[in-house]
């Protein structure tokens, strides 16, 4: 999360908004964000629909949470889709940002 | 809210399932208000650590 902070003004430079979904609910959201200061949508999904949608929940009970990143364009197509396969496994900044410049 | 069965994976290069979630603030969100506005880095987080 402190790799996208950092770095937040240079998605917005590219047309992008950053959304961050969790299973914890919007308290622990909301202590979490004024904490840091974060400067992202912030989504609580304490039912994990957004997380079952998009195909989160086996890992997320088995192994631990693990992270994914999914860019969509303007148009609402998935033009990047990463699932970590390890706590550590998160794309670099400068390969999303790539990914985004190449967008329409 | 899409078709997609639980459990599956987005497909690159194919429509992202919608969404709509209240955000932090109890603002409804959806995927598709984005649309046509600005891209979206959807990031699934590991946990408040």
């Amino acid at each position: 999360m402190a790799q996208l902070r950092q770095d937040y003004d240079r998605f917005v430079e590219r047309g992008a908004v950053v959304i961050v979904v969790g299973p914890e609910d919007a308290q622990a959201f909301r202590r979490y964000w004024q904490a840091k200061g974060l400067p992202f949508i912030g989504l609580p999904d304490p039912t994990h629909s957004v997380l079952k949608l998009y195909g989160q929940e086996v890992k997320l009970f088995k192994l631990g949470r693990m992270p994914a990143q999914v860019i969509i364009d303007r148009q609402g197509m998935a033009r990047f889709v990463h699932y970590g396969h390890a706590m550590d496994d998160i794309p670099s900044n400068a390969e999303l940002f790539s990914i985004l410049e190449g967008l329409s | 809210m899409g078709t997609q069965r639980a459990g599956s994976k987005v497909q690159l290069n194919q429509p992202a399932p919608d969404f709509a979630l209240p955000d932090l603030n109890g603002q409804m969100v959806r995927l598709s208000d984005f649309r046509g506005r600005q891209h979206v880095v959807l990031v699934f987080n590991r946990g408040f650590t």
